[in-house]
Parts: structure tokens; sequence; C-alpha cells
């Protein structure tokens, strides 16, 4: 049987970590292959091996039964394999037209009309909608997603690696991707899936490889494996299912939000009064497609946009009339969505970004100093606290993977005796257990009377974690009735605006 | 009227010149402040070198002086990874001192009085035409979307296939060639090279290419606007106002001071390329 993808014995080593330890892996033609594990686990690393981003210390690599060598993505495009990656490459301030031929113009001089025609074939074949004049930057996450999947096609990638597809993405555009998916397979492409959502696996891959600290630890079919074996293959050890609270939480109430109305960035109302009370121990989950107005909630509680109308009390104080350092006094912390504008900054060192938002905050602060030695102390134990891995707390945080500089910036948010988190997708990047961990977290400030409120795009994830839960859509907050506090298909319309 | 126009079409064509050579350099995501010692190097090659090998040798010497720098520029921000501003600067330093030093030794006593060169209204020309071909080159060439693209992420560009410093290699060289024609200009209007004589048109030009919102038409109409004030203070200078007369740094000042206001107040939406000064 030939193979569209062979790769065989591949090892890579990072400084002394062997990243990739002799992995092989073999993808047959027409289908969907998952590759799961935690992070770190080496999923990304192979696959920028197979579309020549990385070069491998040894192993060997087959397309379409060709032996081939990348030195470069140019020569991995060239070969028909193509690759989305966990943060997309779009690029906002060119047109989607410009994203979608860039690289593969196919002539020096750029003939726009036949071009936007053959782009228009190709969208119409996968059922997609663009308005290709339009610039890149005001596509929605899905929209994005698409786009990517068309520059693939663009390229003629016969071989396609799709990173983390659906982190990013609604259930029902999640769907409608997987729905895109099927076809392309059907149609003789071969898609690679690396993801850490077990459902996804389950529903449409064919077979799947289990990755393990840079090690192949299994590949089976998914026809003869459930999600309960596969959990306990990435871990390499059992899995305990977590259950959320039954009985409503009658503490007095921590959180209250009245009629908080907010402009948007473009003139539009970002909310449009929002009610919402939140409980002493009480963790909420907002679900919502992205661009809800989730974004707007969260900065207008730490004080980075001003309210229109509408008030907001947290612990019998009003909290719209403080400044956000006032805020952080009080124990408003934020697990920010965007890692990199808004929790760290990557050049500093660990202990520095321990000190980020909270450096007027003791132990960080001692009077107008710098107290560099318990910042140091503190540093070493947010990393310790949902075990970041980590060289040493004196290297730049631009030296820790994207999943570890989440632990650490999730650690951090709940050191300083948190009165209310504000957690926007706390557990992006990190692996089964890792999310577990950062809830546990969460969990554990809550039992000591914090209030946290929950943002993610993950309807699941929040079911299982979250004590009650609420919808985000058009900058309206509603909640479910009694009956259907947990019933997924109301949340779900709930998130679409339909009552 | 007619005079008030020529003078601003005049006081313009090296700014946008330069302005023109900043796009090419900006818009891939170098910043360059050092335009203003590119034209400085071109106009003193130019006027060593025109009484020597005629106008068309000094036009190509000049523009190998300014691409000189320009590849200078290239070389330390995009190979060694310098900071951009810091080249820049290093780079102003160089031409002034460096003309200086060129004009003192190497000036040819017998042709002091005036340089051969080309009619300015070849240069006037020149000024009106390369911004339409630049608006024309970044929408409908290959090379153009690649600049663009790595001038806006160049990270994300090369995951496409795109070599950003390619890319640049060739943007710092137009700008090399633009900002040579530009100094070339000011030889060519005034008749002499003299020390320091682009006078801060370099910064001015990059101020226009701002306004103008990093698109070459629009640092074009930016140019023209500066050059209608230098032209206007010219004309207007000695005239009393309210039956106050103004000193005439005051009138100078003119134009500078609309650049400050227009920077400061008009700037609108941001279109600064997001990969500005990013390796």
């Amino acid at each position: 049987m030939s193979f569209a993808v062979r790769m065989k014995g591949i090892t890579k080593h990072f400084g002394a970590v062997a990243a990739l330890n002799n992995v092989d892996l073999e993808v047959a033609p027409g289908t969907i292959h998952a590759i799961v594990g935690e992070n770190g686990a080496g999923k990304t690393t192979l696959m920028r091996v197979l579309y020549g981003a990385l070069h491998p210390d040894s192993g060997t690599l087959e397309v379409e039964g060709n032996p081939v060598r990348f030195t470069s993505s140019r020569e991995a495009i060239e070969a028909g394999v193509g690759m989305v990656s966990q943060h997309y490459g779009i690029i906002p301030a060119i047109s989607c037209l410009q994203n979608l031929i860039l690289g593969a113009e196919g002539g020096t001089l750029l003939n726009l009309k036949s071009a936007a025609e053959r782009a228009q074939e190709l969208a119409d074949h996968m059922g997609f909608q663009f308005d290709w004049l339009k610039d890149a930057e005001t596509l929605s996450p899905a929209g994005a997603q698409k786009l990517e999947i068309l520059k693939l096609l663009w390229r003629k990638a016969r071989i396609m690696i799709l990173d983390e597809p659906t982190a990013m993405l609604s259930p029902a555009d999640s769907a409608a991707l997987f729905e895109s998916l099927d076809r392309l397979a059907a149609e003789g492409a071969t898609i690679i899936l690396v993801t850490h959502r077990l459902p996804e696996v389950l529903d449409h891959c064919s077979r799947v490889t289990v990755l393990r600290g840079g090690v192949r630890v299994d590949e089976r079919l998914v026809s003869e494996t459930n999600g309960q074996q596969l959990a306990e293959l990435i871990v390499g050890g059992s899995v305990a299912k977590h259950t959320p609270r039954e009985a409503p939480i009658e503490a007095p109430v921590s959180l209250e939000i009245k009629g908080l109305t907010v402009k948007g960035s473009r003139g539009d109302m970002a909310l449009k009064g929002i009610d919402l009370k939140v409980r002493h121990g009480e963790m909420l989950g907002i679900a919502g497609v992205d661009g809800s107005g989730q974004r707007e909630l969260f900065h207008t509680l730490v004080g980075l946009i001003k309210a229109a109308e509408g008030s907001v009390i947290l612990n019998d104080q009003d909290l719209l009339a403080k400044s956000p350092s006032e805020r952080i006094e009080d124990g408003v912390r934020i697990i920010a969505e965007d890692r990199h504008e808004e929790a760290v900054i990557e050049d500093w060192s660990l202990d520095e970004n321990a000190s980020l938002g909270l450096q007027r905050l003791a132990p960080f602060a001692n009077g107008p100093w710098v107290d560099s030695a318990k910042r140091h102390e503190k540093a070493g134990e947010i990393a310790l606290r949902f075990k970041t891995k980590h060289g040493g707390l004196n290297l730049p945080m631009a030296s820790l993977s994207g999943g570890n500089q989440q632990r650490f910036v999730a650690a951090r948010a709940l050191c300083l005796n948190p009165k209310l988190i504000l957690a926007f997708q706390p557990a992006r990047g990190l692996d089964l257990k890792g999310t577990q961990d950062v809830y546990d977290g969460i969990r554990a400030a809550c039992a000591e009377g914090a209030a946290a409120i929950v943002v993610s795009f993950d309807l699941d994830e929040l079911l299982e974690q979250c004590d009650r839960l609420a919808a985000m859509n058009g900058g309206r907050l509603a909640e479910p009735d009694a009956a259907h506090a947990r019933d997924r298909t109301a949340i779900g319309r709930l998130m679409v605006g339909v009552g | 009227m007619l005079s008030l126009l020529l003078l601003t079409v005049a006081l313009s064509t090296p700014l946008i010149l330069a302005a023109m050579g900043g796009f090419t350099s900006e818009r891939g995501g170098v910043i360059n402040i050092g335009l203003e010692g590119m034209m400085l190097m071109a106009a003193c090659a130019d006027a060593l070198a025109s009484p020597k090998f005629g106008p068309v040798g000094g036009l190509l010497i000049g523009i190998f002086a300014a691409v000189c720098i320009s590849l200078l520029h290239w070389l330390v921000t995009q190979i060694y990874k310098i900071d951009h501003v810091i080249s820049g600067m290093a780079l102003n330093a160089i031409a002034a001192g460096g003309t200086n030093f060129m004009h003192l030794k190497f000036t040819d006593e017998a042709h002091k009085g005036s340089v051969p060169n080309f009619p300015t209204w070849v240069f006037y020309i020149l000024a009106f035409v390369i911004p339409i071909v630049l608006w024309g080159y970044v929408r409908q060439t290959r090379g153009g979307l690649r600049l663009l693209a790595v001038g806006s992420d160049p990270d994300k560009a090369r995951l496409m296939g795109v070599q950003p410093m390619r890319v640049r290699f060739f943007g710092l060289l137009a700008t090399g060639v633009l900002t040579g024609i530009a100094g070339v200009e000011l030889v060519a209007y005034t008749g002499v090279f003299t020390d320091n004589m682009t006078a801060g048109r370099g910064y001015i030009a990059l101020a226009a290419l701002i306004l103008g919102g990093w698109r070459p038409l629009p640092a074009l109409g930016a140019c023209l606007a500066f050059g209608f004030f230098s032209a206007l203070q010219v004309q207007l200078q000695g005239t009393p106002v309210f039956g106050i007369s103004i000193p005439a740094e005051m009138w100078a000042a003119l134009p500078y001071l609309v650049t400050i206001v227009a920077l400061a107040g008009f700037l609108g939406k941001n279109r600064t390329p997001a990969g500005l000064g990013r390796a």
C-alpha cells in the first residue's frame, strides 16, 4: 500500500531536549488522520518538519512515495504539502484576495480579475462566501479559517496539515469546517489534523496517532478505540472524569452588573444592557461565538474601556468609579485573551513577568521599591503552580512554549488573593491535564470566596467545568431557564440569538 | 499666481522623490530616517562628478552614492539586525560629515560656480510620474504585493514562501535610486553643492509619507501641500499682516508649523505598516 506521507525515525532536538524521538508516521491517501497528544508532546514540531519549516536531526520523509528532503516551506508547498498553523497566517492589512494569492501569484504582473474568478470558483466549490476585495481584518475567526483552507487549495496542496483548526470556532462553525474537510478527503485530499479535542477525532478521523513526550505511543484505527482509552494513552495514566457541582450556590452576591452598556470600537454598541449576578464562590461560564461582546465586557470590568451606562458593584463597592490600579488592589484579576498583547512581555524574564499588573502589591513592591528577592520567590511559586516548564526564571518569557506561557499567566492571576477572576479562554493551548489543573485552580480560588467569570468558545468545556452558564450574542447576555440550565442545545440556541 | 504654482512644484519635487524613496523602504517594513543622508550623499557626488563626466555621469554617480548608503542600511538592519532608527541616524551623521569633507577636499576649483546638470523640468516630470508608477506597482504586481505583505507581517509572509530580506533588498535598492535622483535635483536646482544643503528635507519627506498613510498618491499630495506653504512664505515674506510686519524667520517657520499641526491632528485611521521595524 502506498502512503501519502511516510515519516520514519524522525528525531529532532532543541538544545539538549529531544522534541521528537524516533517518531514514525504513516498516513493513507484520502483520509483524515488525527495526531493527538499533550502540549509539548511534539505534535506541532512533527508537522513543522513535514512542512519544511524545521529540519530533523535524523529520519526520512516520503511524500506520495517519493523520498524528499525539504529545506524550506517553499519546497514543501511545491511538493503538495500545505499547513494551516494555530495562529492563522492571514495578514489583516491586505485584502482577502491578496492573502489568497500571496506567495503563489502565478506571474510578475498580477491578473487580479482572473485571480478573483478562480478564487470565486474555489469558494463556490467549498460553499464559502467571501468579499474578496475587503481587507482581511474584517474576517471573523471562522472566515479566516475558511480563507486558510482556500489558500491550501489555491496552492494545489494534496496533503493538508491543520493545527488545532477549531480552537477559535463556535460549534456550528466547527461542524461546517468538518463538513468541508470530509468533502476534501472524499475528493482525494489527505488531511492531517492536530487536535486536543477527542470528539473531533472520534467523529471525523479514520486513524489516530498518539504522541507523548516526543515519542509515538500508539497508532490506531479510530473505529477500534474510544475516548477514554485515547485520553489514557495521551496522559499515560487514567483520567478521572470531573463532575460539576449540582447544588445551587446560596452565598451572597459578589458581583452585580446592571444595565451595562458600552460603545464598541466602530461606534456601534458592543454591550447592550448587560445584567448579571455572580455569587461568592461561583464560577460562571459565558458561552458565545467570538466577538459577541465578551472582550468588551472584560475590558470594561478591568477598566480599559469606559461604560456608557449602567453600574457594576463588586463586594459593595462601585467598581466603575475606580481606576484600573485600584481595581487590581480590590482583587480584580484577568487571564487575558491575547497572551502576547495583553498578558506578557516576551523580552522580559519570568521574574519580571510575574509582577506584571501586580507590581504595586506586596510582595512585589516594597514602598516605591521593587523587592526582587521576594519577586523571584513568588515567580517560582507561580511557575510551580501549574507546572510551567522553563529553563530558569531569569530567562525571557519568549523562551517558553505557548502552553507554558498560558500556565504561567493563569497561575499569576490566581496568586495574590483574587476576588474577581476574569478568565478568557483560560485553557487556551493547554492539554487535557493542563486544562483541568487551571480550572481546579480557579475552583480553589472560588472556594475561598472569589467570584469567577470564564469565557470560552468551547461550550463542552464550560458545561464540564462551570457552576452556571450564560450565553452572549451581539452584545446581549442571556441565561437559560432553570429547566435547561445545562442543556447543550438550549445554550447553543442562545449563542446564536435564538431564544 | 503662476509663479506661485511653479515655485510650489519646484519646492515639492525633491520632497516627492525622497518620500517615494521612503515609501519603497518603509512599506516593506524598514524604518528609514536616513533619507536625508542618502539625498545629501547623492547631491555631493553629483556636484563632484558632473564637471568631469557630464550630467548623465553625475546623475549615475549620484544615484550610486545614495544606493551605497541605502544598501548599507539594508545590511545593517536586515543582516546584522541593528535597530532601524539607530542605523538611520548613523547614516545621516556619516553623510553630513562625509560630504563636508569630500566637498572641501575634492571640489574642482575651475567649476566652483556652477555644475552642469539636467534641466529641472526633467525632475518635475519624474516627481509626478513616479508616485503613479509606484501606486500601480503595489496594486498590480507580484513584487508590490510581496512588499505590502512583508511590511505588514514578515513572519506570516515567510510562512507563505516569501523571503522578507530579499523583498526588502529590492525595496532599499529603489530607495537608493529615488533618493539619489532627489539629491541630484537639489544640485540641478541651485547649481552648486553647499554643506548640509538638504536642510531637513529628508525628514519632511518622511513626515509627508506618514501624513499620506504610507500610500504614494496621498504622500504626493502631502509633499505638494508642504511645497505650497514653502512657496507661499517666500512670496509673503515682508508683507505686513494687519499692519504688523512679521519677521522673516516667522514666515520661514510656516511650512513646518503646518506639517506639525497636520501630523498631530489629521492623521485619521492608523495605516502604519504593522511590520515596521520588525525582523
